[in-house]
């Protein structure tokens, strides 16, 4: 079967038109990114998230009341792929001061409970810890059991070596658990996943993200000069950044616009980030190599009639390569499941502006470039 | 025909190979579903038993069950250990990076600590969470700056500023070590299959462990503090009979009065001889207690045992017996030793002890401790200082005690047990007898978590439960073959015959793929299977552009042998320089990426390396013998 044979479309003569069409995807992307931001994980900005899987379907609206009521402030409440399994997320990474005293009566109650009247005090207060000394060690070992419990994160503290006090840790995450248990008593779950980053480690994470992708921008560059010309490089280089202005600006436009698909930016979709530079750069290099070829076989004819020759005996590749990948892209998006899919939401749209913009950006951005600088490329 | 005979030989070696190294994972899948059978009874059992378990919950428990029986049974495990592994994501467990929290470290380094020093301390300590500066280095640049020597609070007042601060920055990374150590211990005893502590940069911690079904007691096992005891170790003479005691209480012959007991001790080396003339089984029947915990010194002459790793369970639940329960005194227990010997079949054997269950000292009273080696004999030693307090007890216990021996016992589990020679009034202890200088330092790392807790704090944790881990390795599976049907039938559709053989070469891209996996020991996870499918799209590209330039050629007038070879040969050099490209973005991912984006730059850089392979070598194979034979070519 042969679907482009013998095509000869005259490309880069539309190219305004394409142009046209990029900036104002790319305008429109960086104008939601001003105004709604891009939405990042706690992968990059710290915080805690949970997945939770229920025995029997749940309503997510009382949820969200449940949570709500708990006065933590900021807690996002979501459906996980079915009806049984709900996904939590905040951004914050310590309960806010005006829960605490919430949380230190039911310590106090659960010790009283135990022990009522028994002698005892605080050593230590933090915003997410209490350190209690208990008279003896066997009170300390009984607490520190009933405590932990009780849903909370207790162990002996390390610097009393008399070994009688226990550290009380909360975490949002606990205290999410705790209150959620307590109200869905009939309706129990386990935990699918539970992720918690410090504000630390979501900083460097997202240094190296930036430097992930920027070196790798900066490796090609290299290797395309080396193996072509200085400005396929660049052209190649710029339509790698309109690939990856387009797909990071529509994943701000649709966030939270289609049911079911959570584009939050994490790692995973970083890794697709580089994933579909390096996709994009293979489609150029293809035509680019091509382009190559036909200077090298026809060194008289414009640069443009050779470009566009090359592009022309390339499409049909571009074309069926294309459709393989993103149809073992779209069989991730519908069976990878919900940890996958917004990884291959990236990949999606990266690979159908990798593809184009290998012809109408890489490609007309040499053909720009040569005829504004005056200069013959050859090879 | 002849000149293929290489390359033939080459690509069945390698599909060879690669059966032979996924073998282990095939073998690995069956014993799952094995075990998954013989488990139904016991998820029954606890469905009866706790009804109160949702079905989620007794799927985790089971779960976690199953990980542990294919681990530790000798009869899976060679297979579980030669199998493609796979990332926490996927098995489900526990992820953590830990940090030494240097601020607090400081805090108890300093001597006499007043105002000024925790103001500058609590600064230091702000200012490091936003920058790369370690909080040891901010310390001494503030109190450079507000003209304090640093040997007001530390070292003596002959050290300069610099010295200072290399030691702290050592005291820093000891608390990291000691950190690791404790951890190592806590999760050995845990009984976590295939555990990774690993140290990162100067203080951190990273974590891993795989299956783990409750992570509030995982957390909980590594934050919690360190316990360290001296407990004195029992005489041959005291215990002897008490074991021989639980080993006929074992046995039944539990009528058997404590004369013929102590007879048979005392003819420990006849019973001994007897025992030999017995077969296996029926010394395991008539001595339940010493087929498991065998005596070290079979005269006697200590009471010290080995018990095989596997064995422990059984230790334990004899000790639960309650006939035996009766035999052993309320104030003595078992503990085993924190690193085993391992003998010639690479069997674990841990020596048992039996010690006061009270311990005579706790580890607080530890000032400090230095492995050294002794001048004079050139043995490692470890030197040993405790406070007033602890010296005093320290004299009495060693006074009264001579010739027996101490263990140093640290979570549960003993370092150490060396013999007490003589009283020590100072405090000032030397332990000798280590094998060699690192088992010395390993038992100061010990001593001085009694006296130098290191606070650690849990910077990162991802815990992905074993049911999400199942869910997602069904994901990934469907989806792989889904992608394969796909991509498969749309390349034998559109390059009709040529397409088929594309489509063999993806079959031996995957197949060598996981070969690869399996062979580098590599991790798969749930992205490393995105990888893979993405690999079923992307790895046609070599064979979409070869069929279009043969096709091209054909339509020049070539001869199909000229076509093909002129396909293959114009085609390389873009196939090459693409690839490139995309192999460098997997490497870079591969150095920034962490687990699970790790694993599919694995996979992405794997794949990519043996599509080119299948592609290039197997599809040209394909070809040349339908030319060789006359046959025509088709693509499409």
């Amino acid at each position: 079967m042969r679907i482009f044979q013998n095509l000869n479309i005259n490309f880069l003569g539309k190219r305004t038109i394409f142009y046209f069409i990029s900036a104002t995807l790319i305008l429109l992307g960086f104008l939601n990114i001003l105004t709604r931001g891009l939405h990042l994980g706690i992968d990059f900005k710290g915080g805690t998230e949970i997945a939770l899987q229920f025995e029997k379907p749940i309503d997510i609206t009382q949820i969200r009341n449940d949570v709500d009521n708990l006065g933590l402030g900021s807690v996002e409440v979501k459906t996980f792929g079915s009806s049984n399994d709900i996904l939590l997320r905040t951004d914050l990474q310590e309960i806010p001061a005006n829960v605490i005293p919430k949380v230190k009566s039911k310590i106090e109650s659960i010790i009283s409970n135990t022990f009522p009247g028994l002698q005892k005090h605080t050593t230590d207060s933090t915003s997410t810890t209490i350190t209690i000394k208990f008279p003896d060690n066997r009170t300390a070992e009984i607490l520190n059991n009933k405590l932990f419990e009780a849903g909370f994160q207790t162990s002996k503290a390390i610097d009393d070596t008399s070994n009688t006090s226990v550290i009380v840790r909360f975490a949002v995450s606990d205290l999410l658990k705790e209150n959620l248990a307590a109200n869905y008593k009939n309706n129990p779950f386990i935990i699918l996943k539970e992720d918690k980053v410090g504000p630390k480690v979501g900083q460097e994470l997202k240094k190296d993200a930036v430097i992930a992708v920027m070196l790798s921008l900066v490796v090609i560059l290299i290797y395309i000069s080396f193996r072509f010309k200085f400005t396929f490089a660049i052209g190649a280089v710029v339509a790698l950044f309109h690939d990856v202005l387009i797909t990071l600006g529509l994943f701000s436009v649709l966030y939270g616009v289609i049911p079911g698909l959570n584009l939050e930016f994490s790692l995973t979709v970083v890794a697709a980030f580089l994933t579909l530079i390096g996709y994009s750069m293979n489609d150029t290099v293809v035509v680019f190599d091509r382009v190559r070829e036909h200077l090298k076989l026809h060194k008289t004819l414009p640069l443009e009639e050779n470009i566009n020759q090359a592009i022309n005996k390339t499409f049909s590749r571009t074309i069926i390569t294309g459709l393989a990948t993103v149809f073992s892209i779209i069989v991730l998006i519908i069976f990878g499941g919900e940890v996958l899919r917004g990884f291959a939401f990236a990949l999606f749209i990266g690979m159908i502006t990798g593809t184009y913009s290998s012809i109408f950006v890489a490609s007309a951005f040499v053909l720009e470039y040569a005829t504004r600088a005056h200069k013959k490329i050859e090879f | 025909m002849k000149e293929l005979r290489f390359r033939i030989i080459l690509i069945t070696g390698a599909i060879a190979l690669c059966l032979y190294l996924l073998y282990p994972t095939y073998k690995d899948y069956q014993n799952n579903k094995e075990v998954t059978v013989q488990l139904e009874g016991l998820q029954q059992s606890i469905k009866k038993s706790s009804p109160s378990f949702t079905n989620a919950q007794i799927k985790d428990i089971i779960a976690s069950k199953k990980d542990s029986i294919l681990t530790n049974n000798p009869d899976y495990r060679s297979a579980r250990e030669k199998r493609i592994k796979l990332g926490l994501d996927l098995q489900g467990g526990m992820y953590l990076v830990m940090e030494v929290n240097t601020a607090k470290l400081l805090e108890k380094l300093a001597r006499d600590p007043d105002d000024q020093y925790k103001q500058i301390l609590k600064s230091a300590e702000a200012e490091s969470k936003d920058s790369d500066e370690n909080v040891v280095s901010i310390l001494a640049r503030k109190m450079n700056q507000q003209n304090i020597r640093m040997s007001r609070y530390f070292g003596s007042i002959r050290e300069d500023d610099a010295a200072i601060t290399s030691k702290l920055l050592q005291q820093e990374s000891d608390a990291v070590t000691r950190a690791i150590e404790i951890i190592s211990n806590r999760v050995n005893q845990y009984g976590v299959s295939e555990p990774s502590i690993q140290k990162q940069g100067s203080r951190r911690i990273v974590i891993e462990l795989p299956g783990i079904a409750r992570e509030e007691e995982a957390k909980r096992l590594l934050q919690g503090s360190a316990l360290l005891e001296f407990k004195l170790v029992k005489d041959a003479d005291f215990a002897i009979p008490i074991m021989n005691q639980i080993d006929q209480a074992l046995a039944g012959k539990t009528g058997k009065d404590t004369a013929s007991a102590k007879k048979d001790v005392a003819s420990k080396t006849d019973t001994t001889k007897k025992d030999q003339k017995l077969t296996d089984e029926q010394f395991a029947k008539e001595h339940p207690f010493f087929t498991v915990a065998r005596l070290l010194d079979p005269q006697g002459r200590i009471a010290d045992a080995f018990v095989k790793e596997s064995d422990r369970d059984k230790i334990n639940a004899y000790l639960e017996n309650p006939d035996v329960k009766k035999v052993v005194p309320d104030n003595i227990e078992f503990i085993y030793d924190a690193k085993p010997e391992t003998d010639p079949n690479g069997d674990k054997y841990y020596r048992m002890y039996m010690v006061n269950k009270e311990a005579s000292l706790t580890g607080g009273v530890i000032v400090d401790a230095q492995a050294n080696i002794d001048p004079t004999t050139s043995a490692p030693i470890v030197n040993m200082q405790m406070n007033t307090e602890g010296s005093r007890d320290w004299a009495q216990i060693t006074g009264s005690n001579i010739n027996k021996r101490c263990a140093i016992v640290l979570d549960g589990v003993v370092y150490s047990a060396p013999n007490i020679i003589g009283k020590i009034p100072s405090g000032n202890s030397q332990i000798t007898g280590s094998a060699s200088l690192d088992e010395a330092k390993l038992l100061e790392i010990v001593l001085k978590a009694g006296a130098l807790p290191a606070p650690i704090d849990i910077l990162e944790q991802r815990t992905v439960g074993p049911s999400l881990g199942q869910d997602s390795i069904s994901q990934g599976f469907n989806s792989a073959w889904i992608a394969y049907l796909l991509v498969a039938l749309f390349m034998a559709f559109y390059y009709k015959k040529a397409g088929t053989f594309a489509d063999a070469a993806l079959v031996l891209t995957i197949l060598l793929s996981l070969g690869v996996l399996a062979a580098f020991q590599a991790t798969l996870t749930l992205p490393g299977i995105a990888g893979i499918v993405l690999t079923m799209g992307m790895a046609v590209d070599a064979n979409v552009l070869i069929f279009e330039r043969i096709r091209e050629e054909l339509t020049t007038g070539k001869t199909p042998k000229a076509a093909v070879d002129a396909g293959f040969k114009i085609s390389f050099s873009a196939i090459f320089d693409s690839n490139i490209t995309t192999l460098l973005t997997g490497i870079i991912l591969y150095q920034f990426g962490s687990g699970p984006v790790q694993g599919f730059a694995l996979t992405l850089i794997i794949g990519i390396v043996t599509s080119l392979f299948s592609q290039l070598i197997l599809v040209r194979i394909i070809f040349d013998f339908i030319l060789a034979k006359g046959y025509k070519i088709n693509v499409g």
